[in-house]
């Protein structure tokens, strides 16, 4: 917030920043991108205005995932105002509480619950301003509304705007507050338009690529080739002459054309003449599987227990195969794209990211300057499931800022986009059962190699949730052609891939249902509990083997919530066509169910294009199909129909709803191919492999 | 020297040959039209040209001199918002948003021609713009909602 703000009238609740950061040395977000230290201890997070409308501010951004809805919702809950009285401010440095990063999946877990608390908080305080304001106990007052009245007198009462009037009240976000029980919800949990929704269809939304300042020059920057090509040779002289161009940048590593307008830019970046050195070997898609396997160094042992020895001397029947996933491309609908502006020392920066805070910090750094002195605005983001943490064109915008002297805007083109953001890694995963004839899955041995530097993406839910008494699950991490990152549950989806069909696999070879299979090991409540509603609401068809129906199913688990899904398609020529998909999600208390099964139908589509069609090709280095003429991605007519239910209990704690949907589909379509064709796909995607 | 019409207004654009998806966003400052793939397929940069849909991304400033364009700033008459625009906002029918104007645009595109669409009118006109958040079924209901006869009274 800033200083006028301070001043304000208001009843204000002041908290902890740090909400459990930083995080366990391991998690996530550390090994990640090193940004877990807040900047100040306390921050405001909730304001009651004089005229009794509220607003609250937090970290995280707006990507999708109707965040800004979510939390909405939940303070009109506590705070007992309408839900058109909150508005909640998202994703700028300079007024919001600092924030690792929006990922994860935490955003409704840890911001939504502080935002409660500072909401229960502010309630609390203004029935103690009643109670002295009517004089009458606290305990006999109730809030609703906005107002607090008498509960045997309806017509004692007073307005939120009376309580606060002209005051400036700061109080402390009390952490051991009493939150409103689930029985007593009356906004949470029940269906809302979007908050946000008007803006959004009337083109009022403002995203990255949407933002102009004054004076702004348009640039478009050099791109190398391939990952770490060297610039060798540079002629600028044809740029330089070109219409509408203000200044050739070469600084360093960064090369770019500023000019007046985006296809100026665009036409005089064309006609820089640069040759590009040539570095060792460059891979092309051909050669992946090779990398894959055998770059893996740094075993990890995820899941450890009892002996393979004896669990595959104890086993009936053994199975052992070979799974592979692709490079997929996030492909977010909004390339990335930053405008920076510099007055003097301070600077500004426009930047779509997951990381408002994270990118600050590095700009300050690179810049040598101090991080309030840098300001970083995310506006509404348009997609990114993952990718826009790390939000290169932000640094570039600054540096070509700095150089020019007037603000800068950098955005990627689609091509750039999918080929210089990063990708889900592509990844090996070799898996060994042992099992009984009557379905105890006794052994379980997997040896997972993603692609990237990045261990922690293939880490994540390759471990086997089944009651398999030895097993060994152990990741590598391998050598990458391209640049990978983060996207939708991380490694998981590969991981379940895998999995989930190979559970199938030991479904056929025992000749049993594979729901009944899976029940057979699965212990865990939860697990039990989605895979059984998925599989009636579905009209699962028990049966052995492939028997030409089309029906498939998997299960699965991240960020804490529990997953299973079932779908039915049918398979014509070199098309699937999935018709019907069922998914039971339990991701415990459900804040906002529309936007929770808006993220399942989202991640069911998004998994669907990377079970059948989506994969990056590369030769040489070079990527061959970017963009979206090239690059095949999930259509409305591809689009099956969705049902989503929501089966986790209020009194659970809220875990998230973005990723899970993501992780079992995959392998979900791929055995209902199987079942429909007899034909195992343990490579994807799925159609480039039908025969 | 051309001009065009843009929502009601007249713009002057003093190249011709200026992308049109650029003139919308940067010479008008109308940024509702989004750019999503510069190559025709995502649908994302969809305006109207006398109520039908036109891909702005791929055409030029003096291809459409002398018509008149609607964007998504345009859609909402005097504050009252376009029947689609409602059923989207009700069917929640977005995650980002980004890809929504060009969504709203095709639909109010085929209405404007076709006055009661069945299903797979709607999905193959749909099927020209992409959604990567998936909102598919969302959006494809609330087309269906707004394509009702009485669609525009119902609130």
């Amino acid at each position: 917030m800033t200083e006028s703000d301070a001043q304000e009238p208001g009843l204000h609740v002041q908290g902890e920043v740090a909400l459990g950061f930083p995080p366990p040395p391991r998690t996530y977000a550390r090994v990640a991108y090193g940004n877990t230290q807040p900047d100040a201890a306390t921050a405001r997070w909730l304001t009651v205005r004089p005229d009794g409308s509220v607003v609250a501010y937090a970290g995280k951004v707006e990507y999708g995932q109707g965040i800004r809805t979510g939390l909405a919702i939940a303070i009109a809950d506590e705070l007992r105002v309408p839900l058109s009285n909150v508005e909640v401010v998202l994703g700028d440095t300079a007024l919001v509480p600092w924030d690792m990063g929006t990922f994860g999946s935490q955003s409704t877990a840890r911001i939504g619950l502080q935002l409660r608390k500072a909401a229960a908080t502010a309630r609390h305080v203004l029935l103690e301003m009643a109670a002295d304001r009517l004089d009458l106990p606290a305990g006999d007052l109730r809030a609703e509304s906005g107002r607090i009245s008498s509960t045997s007198d309806r017509s004692r009462v007073v307005t939120y705007a009376e309580l606060i009037g002209g005051a400036n009240i700061v109080r402390d976000l009390d952490d051991d507050i009493a939150l409103t029980p689930s029985s007593d919800f009356s906004v949470m949990g029940k269906a809302h338009a979007r908050v946000d929704a008007e803006a959004r269809v009337t083109g009022r939304a403002r995203y990255s690529q949407d933002i102009v300042v004054d004076g702004m020059v348009f640039a478009s920057v050099l791109r190398r080739p391939w990952r770490g090509a060297n610039l060798a040779s540079l002629d600028i002289s044809v740029a330089e002459r070109m219409p509408g161009v203000v200044q050739v940048v070469h600084d360093d590593d960064l090369v770019a054309v500023l000019a007046d307008t985006d296809e100026h830019a665009a036409a005089a970046a064309n006609v820089l003449q640069a040759q590009w050195g040539e570095p060792a070997a460059r891979a092309s898609t051909i050669d992946l599987p090779e990398i894959l396997v055998s770059s893996g160094r740094d075993p990890y042992v995820t899941q450890e227990a009892g002996s393979l020895e004896e669990g595959f001397r104890g086993a009936s029947g053994s199975l052992e195969a070979t799974y592979f996933v692709p490079y997929v491309s996030n492909a977010p609908m909004e390339p990335r794209a930053a405008v920076a502006s510099w007055d003097g020392d301070r600077l500004t920066v426009w930047a779509g990211t997951q990381r408002p805070f994270g990118i600050r910090t590095e700009l300050a750094q690179r810049f040598g300057i101090e991080e309030l002195q840098v300001r970083v605005i995310a506006p509404e983001i348009g997609g990114g499931f993952g990718s826009k943490s790390p939000y290169p064109v932000a640094h570039e915008a600054a540096r070509l800022s700095r150089i020019a002297e007037r603000p800068v805007r950098v955005a990627y083109t689609r091509a750039e986009d999918m080929i210089y953001a990063t990708m889900r890694p592509a990844a090996v995963i070799r898996i060994k059962s042992g099992f009984t004839s009557d379905g105890r899955i006794v052994a379980w041995e997997c040896d997972t190699h993603h692609a990237g530097d990045r261990p922690f993406l293939g880490r994540r839910g390759s471990d086997s949730p089944y009651d398999t008494p030895h097993v060994k699950v152990t990741t590598y991490t391998s050598d990458s052609p391209l640049s990978t990152g983060s996207y939708r549950s991380l490694g998981a989806a590969a991981n379940h891939f895998a999995r989930e069909v190979h559970i199938d696999e030991v479904a056929d070879a025992i000749g049993m249902d594979p729901v009944e299979l899976r029940l057979r090991n699965l212990s865990h409540p939860r697990f039990r509990r989605v895979l059984e509603c998925a599989a009636e609401a579905h009209g699962w068809q028990p049966a052995k083997g492939a028997a030409g129906r089309g029906q498939g199913i998997a299960i699965g688990v991240d960020v804490g919530s529990y997953v299973a899904t079932a779908v039915q398609l049918d398979v014509g020529g070199q098309e699937v066509r999935i018709d019907r998909v069922t998914a039971a999600l339990d991701c415990g208390l459900v804040v906002n169910p529309e936007g929770a099964k808006n993220q399942v139908e989202g991640s069911v589509v998004m998994g669907m294009g990377t079970a059948l069609y989506e994969a990056i090709d590369f030769q040489n280095g070079r990527v061959l199909n970017a963009g979206f003429t090239r690059y095949r991605v999930p259509r409305s007519n591809d689009a099956p129909a969705i049902d989503t239910l929501l089966v986790g209990d209020d009194d659970t704690p809220s875990t998230g709803a973005g990723e899970p949907g993501i992780v079992p589909i995959a392998a979900a379509i791929s055995n209902a191919v199987f079942d429909r064709t007899g034909e195992r796909h343990r490579e994807l995607p799925i159609q480039r492999h039908l025969r | 020297m051309v001009m065009i019409r843009i929502n009601g207004e007249s713009h002057e654009a003093a190249d011709a040959s200026r992308n049109l998806l650029s003139f919308i966003r940067f010479d008008a400052g109308l940024t509702g039209t989004k750019y999503g793939c510069g190559e025709g397929v995502c649908g994302a940069c969809t305006v109207l040209i006398d109520g039908q849909p036109l891909r702005s991304c791929m055409t030029t400033v003096g291809a459409v001199a002398g018509g008149s364009l609607t964007t998504i700033e345009g859609l909402a008459v005097d504050g009252e918002l376009h029947p689609v625009q409602r059923a989207f906002i009700d069917q929640q029918a977005m995650q980002c948003g980004y890809c929504i104007p060009g969504f709203i645009m095709t639909s109010v595109a085929l209405l404007n021609r076709v006055d009661t669409p069945d299903r797979a009118t709607i999905r193959e006109a749909l099927s020209q713009n992409m959604c990567r958040c998936g909102t598919y079924q969302r959006i494809l209901r609330a087309v269906e909602r707004a394509a009702e006869p009485d669609g525009a009274a119902d609130d």
